[in-house]
């Protein structure tokens, strides 16, 4: 063929771009040179407008960042706003929050495994993905009244108690979701083209992962064992029992593995916290106008996505100076590059897949 | 031997096979679509749908034009005003603007109501072809069922 | 019968057949395929317009037939135009040559379901079939744009690896039926007792991989992978432009579906002839069961479709030259050296 090295547009209206992020290719027939992500369609200047808000008024806009996992953005930046205000939680609430973002997490990783299989041409378990997190945003539901943007922590604490009704119903998703997730793995597991597609693509060394700080599965797929939740616990997770799984050839196909294992690990933590859900209060006393005494502070947790942290700084008075976030979609697509290098434009596609970025949160 | 039948697997199409047993499983098996307009699925409880004022059983509004919902709220959605009646114990709203456009249902305004008033209610269908029919004043605020849908479809052909 | 119904009115009947015959199997097709996978996929699928959504596809080409026909300015026009009628033509063109059943007698009049019967049918119906990929190549070139052009780029490389396992495989079949004509391969399978795809499952096996690969659609959808090209070789194709190219993939499904019928299935030969408690088959006309053996192959193309992820282009490439030309050409070595033997 007679043509070298085209520049190719993928994006900002492309189907598997994850929503209106834009690549900048150059591709040699269909040999990836050159990626270079161009961000900002989705700019809505997060974090200036928070510091317009009270305290309290940016909880709910945290749910637009990560989309996906609202609730986890939500205790992200309430547990760097308590810690500030020096507010103690009660021990029902935090385990309450855990029970949610646990939850959270297994519906941000069901609905990455359908993503990232339609990305690679498998359409079938894009809607046996969905199906299984309808159920998990069923309960966030019937527990706060929304399923997407929860909005189901608060300072303090959380929004509303768990009653028995709601936890035998978790309890029963929780059964219902390895059947579901059993049929994802035989779809995919052991396929010759699911593996074709995702054995050996989208290589990076744990040096270089650390290197360009991904964090969350795609790092730990890399055999790097980085768990926020376990190695610096917040909100009682070191409270439960439970395994960080570890990929060991850092390639597109353990990033599916190493999710698909911590929805399991994220089954048996609710299960844990449900077993040992201690009474007492579901929320602390927090003033209605919450004044944070100057000062500033950084607090990171594990989302689904990787490490999220939120800086916060304050002036004393009802509304932050400045919050600045740190989301690990925008920082895992650093490395995108330099996994998609050598590689053909298809595998382009499937490596941004098993990446697990989420736009609200990258352009913020 | 392990080899073997990895081999023998491959060769027998096996991954293939489990499959195209799973969609045909499925394929038999009961579906999950709720069909709409014939079948509604009832929202939670807890749903937050439409916000609507409130009165207590006498018919007395309960709302006391506090505007604490006002102060609560992140998108600056009310537009409230209060009148002390002539001999009346409490405050009540002359003005209740609400913009349906600019909230985000997060549920602050319910929170903090001090009497109650203002709730969410179970309505989904917040569809409007007009702007206008976005807008509501303080009897709009008390509309529910079909009288909503005729509101918030107002200038629109099929809801007048 | 008067010259002039056998000579003009009947011909002309069967041409307009030949037409509309694969637009209703294009028309079921498309309404099979979305009902069948959402049926795999656990939800409904189109079921609002007419009985259980068969008129959706109906209700889509109205849409499309109202939609604005856009073209890029700088598009090659006369390209640009002319491959989708290329496409849709070389796939109804095949149909001629597809006989759909065993003639029939009126009076002394014989009718022949088929236009035109030739020695080197199968010949004639491959290359019209392959003549499609011109129409591909075409639009996606004159389009101007960047995702049509590597479509077509793809669906070349693709069509013309895997015409090669096709000719070898449709080689035994004229092998062992004796004829390249499409009609005496169903009279051979009739005289001989045995079906072609029993007789050498090897050769159905590698025909219908490749033939599922020419006619690209899942897993070999590469040249319109939606999740990377857009919609390929057609992203820039609009309103009845782009039904062409959808209808002709289409139709193109029906044609291999009935070659594989024909070549391996026994066309329209009822199962099982000689059993005795089975000898209701010969009640229902071959017509008929040479349509439920097309639809058998139709479903099996959804099926496919709906469970499998996509191939990425090496490993297509390689598929086809590292696993299905060697086999065939075994496959080929080891029918001709039974036939010999025998």
């Amino acid at each position: 063929m007679a043509f070298k090295e085209i520049d190719l547009n993928m994006g900002p209206q492309h189907p598997s771009t994850h929503g209106v992020l834009r690549l900048k290719l150059s591709v040699d027939n269909e040999v990836v040179l050159r990626v270079e992500p161009v961000l900002g369609y989705l700019h809505r200047g997060m974090e200036k407008l928070w510091e317009n808000l009270t305290y309290k008024q940016i909880v709910p806009l945290t749910d637009r960042l990560d989309y996906l996992a609202s609730l986890s953005n939500n205790l992200g930046y309430v547990l760097a706003v308590e810690k500030l205000a020096g507010i103690e939680v009660p021990k029902r609430a935090q385990y309450i929050r855990v029970v949610l973002a646990e939850l959270q997490r297994l519906a941000s990783h069901l609905a990455w495994a359908g993503f990232m299989a339609n990305d690679i041409g498998a359409m079938t378990v894009l809607l046996y993905g969905f199906e299984a997190r309808e159920d998990v945003l069923d309960i966030f539901e019937e527990y706060c009244g929304a399923r997407l943007t929860v909005h189901g922590i608060r300072i303090g604490g959380v929004v509303h108690d768990l009653d028995a009704a709601l936890v035998s119903r978790i309890r029963a998703v929780l059964k219902a979701i390895p059947k579901r997730l059993q049929d994802i793995r035989t779809l995919l597991d052991e396929n010759r083209i699911w593996k074709e597609r995702t054995v050996g693509v989208g290589l990076i060394t744990a040096g270089d992962a650390v290197g360009y700080g991904l964090t969350g599965p795609a790092l730990r797929a890399s055999g790097v064992e980085w768990d926020m939740r376990k190695d610096i616990p917040y909100s009682s997770y070191g409270d439960f029992a439970f395994d960080v799984p570890l990929g060991q050839n850092s390639d597109v196909y353990d990033r599916y593995i190493v999710r698909l294992e911590e929805i399991c690990q994220s089954i048996r933590i609710v299960g844990q916290a449900l077993d040992g859900l201690p009474s007492g209060e579901f929320s602390a006393k927090v003033p209605r106008v919450l004044k944070v005494p100057p000062g500033e502070v950084f607090h990171t947790i594990e989302a689904p996505k990787g490490v999220l942290g939120f800086y916060v700084k304050s002036n004393g008075t009802d509304k932050p100076e400045r919050v600045k976030m740190k989301s690990p979609s925008f920082i895992n697509l650093q490395s995108l590059e330099r996994m998609c290098i050598g590689h053909l434009f298809s595998d382009v596609v499937g490596i941004l897949g098993s990446l697990d970025i989420v736009l609200g949160e990258i352009d913020k | 031997m392990n080899r073997l039948g990895r081999f023998l697997k491959s060769f027998f199409l096996v991954d293939i096979l489990q499959g195209l047993w799973v969609t045909l499983r499925i394929y038999f098996s009961p579906k999950v679509t709720v069909q709409y307009p014939e079948q509604i699925k009832e929202p939670a409880p807890r749903f937050r749908g439409i916000l609507r004022l409130h009165r207590d059983e006498r018919g007395e509004p309960l709302c006391i034009a506090c505007k604490a919902c006002q102060r609560a709220c992140g998108t600056n959605c009310f537009d409230i005003e209060g009148k002390k009646g002539e001999g009346a114990k409490v405050m009540r709203p002359v003005k209740f603007d609400w913009t349906l456009e600019r909230c985000s249902f997060c549920g602050f305004c319910v929170e903090v109501c001090p009497t109650n008033a203002i709730r969410f209610s179970r309505e989904f269908r917040l569809t409007g072809l007009d702007r206008a029919g976005l807008l509501f004043d303080l009897p709009d605020m008390y509309l529910a069922g079909e009288d909503l849908q005729k509101h918030l479809c107002a200038g629109c052909r099929r809801g007048g | 019968m008067t010259p002039f119904v056998a000579e003009f009115l009947i011909p002309l009947g069967k041409i307009a057949a030949v037409i509309l015959y694969p637009m209703v199997m294009v028309v079921v097709m498309i309404w099979l395929e979305r009902r069948v996978v959402a049926l795999m996929q656990g939800r409904l699928g189109p079921n609002r317009v007419g009985f259980q959504g068969v008129l959706q596809p109906v209700a889509d080409a109205v849409k499309l037939f109202f939609k604005e026909d856009i073209m890029q300015r700088r598009a090659d026009k006369l390209l640009f135009n002319i491959s989708p009628v290329l496409v849709m033509f070389s796939s109804l063109l095949a149909f001629c040559f597809v006989p759909l059943g065993e003639p029939i007698r009126i009076g002394t009049y014989t009718l022949t379901l088929w236009i035109a019967e030739s020695p080197v049918g199968l010949l004639i119906v491959l290359g019209l079939s392959s003549i499609s990929v011109f129409g591909v190549i075409f639009g996606g070139w004159a389009s101007n744009s960047k995702y049509p052009l590597m479509g077509a780029l793809r669906s070349v490389v693709q069509v013309l690896s895997y015409e090669i396992p096709i000719g070898l495989t449709v080689l035994t079949v004229a092998f062992v039926a004796r004829s390249m004509d499409l009609v005496e391969i169903v009279r051979r399978q009739e005289s001989s007792g045995v079906w072609h795809g029993f007789l050498m499952p090897v050769s159905f096996v590698v025909f219908w991989i490749s033939a599922v690969a020419e006619t690209n659609r899942a897993p070999f959808d590469l040249p319109e992978a939606e999740s990377e090209l857009v919609a390929g070789y057609h992203t820039e194709y609009s309103g009845m432009k782009f039904a062409y190219f959808y209808m002709a993939e289409y139709a193109h499904m029906v044609l291999v579906s009935s070659l594989v019928v024909i070549l391996f299935f026994g066309g329209w030969l009822p199962p099982f002839p000689s059993v005795k408690a089975l000898s209701f088959v010969h009640v229902v006309p071959g017509f008929i069961w040479y349509l439920i053996k097309i639809m058998f192959f139709l479903y099996l193309y959804v099926w496919i479709r709906a469970t499998f992820p996509r191939y990425r282009f090496d490993s297509l490439i390689r598929l086809v030259w590292k696993w299905l030309i060697p086999l065939s050409l075994v496959n080929f070595l080891a029918v001709a050296l039974l036939g010999y033997l025998r």
